[in-house]
């Protein structure tokens, strides 16, 4: 296991920049899941790691080694893919050890680490199985074998539980997580599921349109999101458009007068997260305080979703503790809803021409 | 209320049957029928001046089989065929690949350039050679005329020619085969065997090739027996002295009028064709199964 460095790494398809400056540090043994919308250059930066997409300026260092160059069977970069991508004319031993095959490693020695490959994703005795004769789950499971058998320096998933149903992709995240953390293996993992992001990463890398928005702890992207494109995709927002009055005042398109801990100045979007929002006698304590009126609930078993209008232009979700006895909003009523100083976070937005 | 199940199964598997029989009934009328024919024909005797004389004798297989021309004939007709096979495999692999790769927007068009020397028949085709390729055709005169050979070469009427020709007309049947297959491959493998440290000849060695066996096999299959069977290319090409055994069936049935002779020549090419390709397939599946 290494650590692993990008650094300035761009691609550019023509007049399409699919990556564009992407700086990445990972520690030795640390899980870092690549998070974005399809589209976002998360696949085609993992490639380039891989060794599948030549970059077209930076440098991937792995350990001590510049292998921006290397063709990609001089990488020792584990991958497993969302397609499994195994050896369908192989049985699983065979695909497991096809790696040690590839480094020239006698048949002999082959077998104990092949063995062992598949103890540790739970597959003893199923050896002599072709491919085609086991469920999703076992495969992806070979293909996990497979990518460990090498010993890679680093391990790259790309989003390796796509095809696998809900209730199975829950078990084997928990699996990978186990295994990487056991194994210490430097990981990278691309998603665009977010609660698979957020319940296996060390740390997350949110992309989108080639750039890298944010890195941090999923506490550090939900609590500081660093921009509003990160505020709406790593838990939900609701954004209220309108620009900075003064230092910590935010006035609302719809003329709302909210008080916010910001010195920005000029146009600006306030992100407000729904469960940061109280409704009713909660809400006395806040700083602000507006009545809104209800135009949809939806009942969630523990929580609440209620969509409120403050004027005609500002909309807002809230979301809230379903308590028992109290009464629930219905759409029409009007409720007063209030949140703290803090929980707002403005960020600047370019004036609508 | 009735539950009983509607039978659309059924019904679909009768409609299925009744499509198969156009093609049946072709086949058994087309090919069957005038094989059967032509086997019954081959143990006929030819007495010459009597035309057929109804019997039932090998005399017509002894006579292929005894005579030292016909062999060479034979021999000369497997040899090309396997040749042009290999040969059409070796460049169709990499001209298939490619297509199948191919992430261009003119991959259509590019399909269509691989077919498009089947729009021209194969008698035109050699035709046309003969015009390029004799001892005062375009390619000898030109290179006479530049100095760089003071002979004409010569291309025409030799094995060289004929192996040509065919090739030219059966890469395109190969490369469409192994293009279908190879696409059916996941990207995704290949990209696997890389990532696992094999470099592109061992990953063509131990993924690719195995995999796209298959593709390679119908490929092969279709390119000898059109290659066994070649008969325009040869007789232009290959002339009179370069005699196939298609031209020879022909030549027994049209100008001979040796019709028993010339049912055991169709019977032996069918029969040596059938087996190679048999033998072929027991080898490789041995080999990859």
């Amino acid at each position: 296991m290494a650590r692993l460095s990008i650094e300035h790494l761009r691609k550019v398809y023509g007049e399409f920049t699919a990556v564009d400056d992407c700086s990445i540090d990972i520690a030795d043994g640390e899980f870092l899941v690549l998070l974005g919308p399809s589209g976002c250059g998360k696949t085609t930066t993992l490639r380039m790691v891989a060794g599948f997409i030549q970059p077209t300026a930076g440098k991937i260092t792995i350990g001590e080694r510049d292998v921006t160059t290397l063709p990609p069977w001089k990488r020792n970069c584990g991958l497993v893919f969302q397609s499994y991508a195994l050896f369908p004319h192989m049985t699983v031993a065979e695909n497991v050890a096809f790696g040690l095959e590839m480094r020239k490693i006698a048949p002999a020695d082959r077998a104990p680490r092949v063995t062992e490959a598949l103890r540790l994703v739970r597959l003893t005795g199923l050896d002599e199985r072709y491919p085609r004769q086991l469920s999703g789950g076992q495969q992806q499971r070979v293909a996990l074998a497979r990518a460990l058998a090498i010993e890679p320096d680093v391990l790259l998933l790309d989003e390796p539980l796509s095809n696998l149903d809900a209730k199975l992709r829950q078990e084997v995240r928990v699996e990978i997580r186990d295994l990487q953390r056991k194994l210490g293996l430097t990981t990278i993992m691309v998603t665009h599921d977010q609660e698979e992001a957020l319940t296996m990463a060390d740390r997350l890398v949110v992309m989108e349109k080639g750039m890298v928005r944010q890195i941090g702890t999923q506490r550090e992207l939900y609590e500081k999101p660093a921009d509003r494109f990160v505020a709406g995709f790593i838990g939900r927002s609701a954004f209220l458009d309108g620009a900075m009055a003064e230092a910590g005042r935010f006035r609302s398109g719809g003329g709302l007068d909210i008080s916010c801990k910001a010195t920005a100045s000029g146009p600006a979007t306030l992100a407000l997260r729904p469960e940061r929002l109280a409704i009713g006698a909660d809400a006395e304590a806040c700083a602000n305080r507006f009545p809104a009126r209800v135009e949809h609930v939806s009942y969630l078993g523990a929580l609440l979703d209620i969509d409120v209008r403050l004027t005609e232009q500002d909309r807002i979700l809230l979301q809230v503790p379903n308590r028992p006895g109290a009464a629930e909003p219905k759409p029409g009523d009007m409720i007063t809803i209030g949140w703290a100083e803090d929980a707002g976070l403005v960020y600047p937005r370019e004036a609508k021409a | 209320m009735s539950i009983a199940p509607e039978p659309v199964a059924g019904a679909r598997t009768n409609l299925a049957g009744m499509l198969v029989v156009p093609a049946t009934i072709f086949v058994a009328i087309g090919l069957i029928g005038p094989v059967a024919i032509l086997f019954r024909y081959s143990l006929n005797q030819f007495v010459p001046g009597q035309f057929m004389v109804d019997g039932l004798t090998i005399e017509n297989y002894v006579k292929f089989f005894t005579d030292g021309f016909y062999l060479n004939v034979l021999w000369r007709t497997v040899r090309v065929a396997v040749i042009c096979t290999i040969i059409c495999l070796i460049m169709g692999f990499p001209l298939a690949y490619v297509l199948a790769r191919t992430e261009s927007r003119f991959k259509n068009l590019l399909i269509m350039l691989v077919v498009l020397p089947l729009f021209v028949g194969n008698a035109v085709r050699a035709a046309g050679w003969m015009t390029a390729f004799g001892s005062k055709g375009a390619l000898n005169a030109s290179l006479m005329g530049l100095g760089v050979i003071d002979q004409p070469l010569e291309i025409m009427f030799t094995e060289t020619a004929v192996i040509i020709g065919i090739i030219a007309v059966n890469l395109p049947f190969m490369v469409l085969t192994l293009q279908s297959v190879i696409e059916g491959i996941n990207r995704n493998v290949e990209e696997a065997a890389f990532s696992l440290g094999a470099g592109p000849a061992a990953m063509f060695r131990r993924v690719l090739w195995p995999l796209a066996m298959p593709g390679i096999l119908a490929g092969t299959i279709l390119t000898f027996i059109l290659a066994m069977n070649a008969y325009a290319t040869p007789v232009l090409l290959g002339g009179p002295k370069f005699q196939t055994m298609g031209p020879l069936v022909y030549g027994q049935f049209a100008q001979q009028n040796n019709w028993p002779f010339g049912g055991a020549i169709s019977f032996i090419l069918m029969t040596a064709t059938l087996l190679l390709t048999i033998a072929a397939n027991l080898i490789v599946q041995r080999r990859y199964r």
